[in-house]
């Protein structure tokens, strides 16, 4: 990795495209499109624009990072499985950066990072300086008991989450890292079959 | 036809003559099937380079059927792996392709927006042209690499979650005579596999079963035979066997093994004798729009591979003067190496898509006929 890597960052985990070009330390492009759904068609040409606009192309970059959830499963795929795509194609890393490093990254003490999800619920970890909890979820009488106790939330300006995604792959990306892969926190929906077999007779 | 081997010339049919040999990756994750593909043209010979699919029957095993949010997850974290075994099982790499072609539905839409992202990371980091690829024209078109079929044909696609004839005239002309108007048949075998407590996938099984069993014991019913036309139906038949499984529970407390054969054999008996009849008016249809070509019968689909099913196929062809195609099973069932193969098509006739490339759930292949409500265990597709 050059001194001042170029690195890409995108995230779709909630009601947006967001896009965030560093080099090195140093934010070059940040760009955040609102949008609740058309993320998968909108997303690569708006990468296009952000590194024609830094006057880079794909083949310049050296690091991608990704917004892996927890929030939107469609929207954390979104990204995911376009991230592993250029990854193979141009031969670097990318790196899955969860939404609860991106809150909790710089920040001093123990904390509670905090992302809505569906139905008034939310996903939250406690962390304790290096030592990060396990991801939760939460109801909302649950999260109020909280108070209190430092919270970082999701109310942060998209174009910090994303620009905080890319400085958090920057400090990873001197070891290997496992691919990109989406937090879902939640389990998938799915009811086992009611059909139950006969009894065979013998 | 193996992956790596050499399989038909291809007629091309189209007049275009391609200087240089043509590769394409191809990928799909419509289903339950992770997939990736090489397949290379080189002039009118066609080599399938690798064929690589990551199947997800365990996955869904403890569930009624193909769960979409499972299925989902496993293709986003599948997908560029597949890519990569495809690539390396073909030695070939990025630089040697020539575009990317990508399953952009009918389809489960979780998993096919997560081949579709994979394909736009790959066409914009390689700098390839990408080509979205109707899932259904993939299996129509198989015929046209593993058999060298020419247009036009007829085309019985016959598979869990679909069942419909098609007049194939072009790599970009279907017109549907007829489908299922409720229940695909591959989904009516696993169900019947599961009521019967026999393993899944369905069809192998009620096969296996059908073998020792009197397929005249039950009667069951052959849904829309009565009615003119090539619309088929299946979950009546469904129902039927339901109903007679209950009433053997309810007398004996439980199946015998020949009950459980009999039941088998009862219900593949009825879905074959449904396809065969259909197939034969449906020919009787192409041989009406298309009297100057010797008519050809080509079947896809994971029910393709059941014998009975193929036999009754054949003999039919063999009635009414008409070839009949099976593409080895391989190519038959979802696979990538379709998709690599209809892309190679499109990219021919010049037919490419940029990075807006949209993921569609519905995806009829004949924009003119009407839309049709048969569905199947992936829900209802085209
Ligand atoms: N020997 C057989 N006899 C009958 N049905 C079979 C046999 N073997 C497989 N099948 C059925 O084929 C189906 C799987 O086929 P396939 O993989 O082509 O389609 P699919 O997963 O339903 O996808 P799609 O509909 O998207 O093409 C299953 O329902 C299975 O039970």
């Amino acid at each position: 990795m050059p001194p001042d890597p170029w690195v890409l960052a995108f995230d779709t985990s909630a009601a947006h495209c967001a896009v965030a070009l560093l080099a090195g330390k140093t934010r070059r492009v940040c760009r955040v499109d609102s949008m609740v759904r058309g993320q998968a068609e909108h997303l690569m040409p708006m990468l296009e624009t952000v590194l024609a606009e830094a006057g880079i192309t794909w083949r310049d970059l050296n690091l991608i990072a990704v917004g892996t959830g927890p929030g939107n499963f469609t929207g954390i795929r979104i990204s995911v499985a376009a991230a592993r795509g250029l990854a193979l194609a141009l031969a670097i890393p990318a790196i899955g950066v969860s939404g609860f490093d991106t809150l909790a990254h710089g920040q001093a003490g123990p904390l509670w990072s905090v992302i809505p999800a569906r139905r008034g619920h939310f996903y939250a970890r406690y962390d304790e300086g290096p030592i990060t909890g396990v991801p939760l979820q939460l109801s909302a009488p649950e999260l109020d008991q909280l108070t209190g106790q430092k919270l970082c939330r999701t109310d942060v300006p998209a174009e910090t989450f994303v620009e905080n995604i890319a400085r958090v792959s920057l400090g990873r990306a001197d070891r290997a890292q496992p691919r990109p892969a989406p937090l879902y926190v939640r389990p998938p929906d799915a009811a086992p079959s009611n059909i139950t077999a006969p009894i065979l007779l013998t | 036809m193996r992956s790596g081997v050499t399989c038909h010339q291809i007629n091309w049919q189209d007049g275009v003559s391609m200087v240089k040999s043509v590769t394409i990756l191809g990928l799909e994750s419509s289903c339950d099937d992770t997939a990736a593909a090489v397949v290379r043209a080189n002039g009118p010979e066609i080599s399938v380079l690798a064929s690589v699919v990551y199947g997800q029957t365990e996955l869904h095993a403890p569930f009624g059927g193909v769960v979409p949010e499972i299925a989902a997850r496993a293709h986003a974290e599948k997908i560029d792996h597949c890519v990569e075994e495809a690539l390396d099982r073909a030695e070939v790499s990025l630089s040697q392709v020539d575009a990317i072609a990508v399953t952009a539905g009918p389809g489960l839409i979780g998993g096919v927006l997560s081949g579709v992202m994979c394909a736009k990371g790959l066409s914009a980091g390689a700098n390839l042209p990408l080509i979205g690829v109707n899932h259904l024209a993939g299996h129509a078109l198989t015929p046209r690499f593993t058999d060298g079929a020419v247009f036009p044909y007829l085309m019985l696609l016959v598979s869990g979650g679909h069942c419909q004839f098609l007049l194939v005239a072009g790599h970009d002309d279907f017109t549907r005579l007829g489908g299922t108007i409720d229940d695909a048949p591959g989904e009516a075998f696993d169900k019947t596999a599961k009521l019967l407590g026999l393993a899944q996938p369905g069809g192998p099984s009620v096969e296996r079963a059908a073998k020792d069993g009197e397929a005249t014991r039950f009667a069951f019913p052959r849904p829309l035979l009565d009615r003119p036309g090539c619309d088929m139906s299946f979950s009546g038949l469904k129902t039927a066997l339901l109903r007679a499984r209950n009433a053997l529970l309810e007398a004996q407390g439980g199946l015998t093994a020949q009950d459980v054969a009999d039941l088998s054999a009862g219900f593949q008996a009825a879905v074959c004798d449904v396809l065969t009849e259909k197939s034969r008016r449906a020919l009787t249809l192409f041989k009406e729009r298309h009297p100057d070509t010797p008519p050809l019968l080509a079947v896809a689909g994971g029910v393709a591979a059941n014998g009975a099913i193929r036999d009754g196929l054949t003999a039919l062809s063999r009635r009414e003067g008409a070839g009949f195609i099976a593409p080895p099973l391989g190519y038959c069932t979802d696979n990538a190496a379709m998709i690599a193969w209809a892309g190679l098509e499109r990219y021919r006739a010049g037919q490419f898509d940029d990075l807006t490339l949209v993921a569609r759930p519905r995806w009829p292949l004949d924009s003119q006929s009407a839309p049709m409500l048969g569905s199947g265990k992936k829900g209802a597709k085209a």
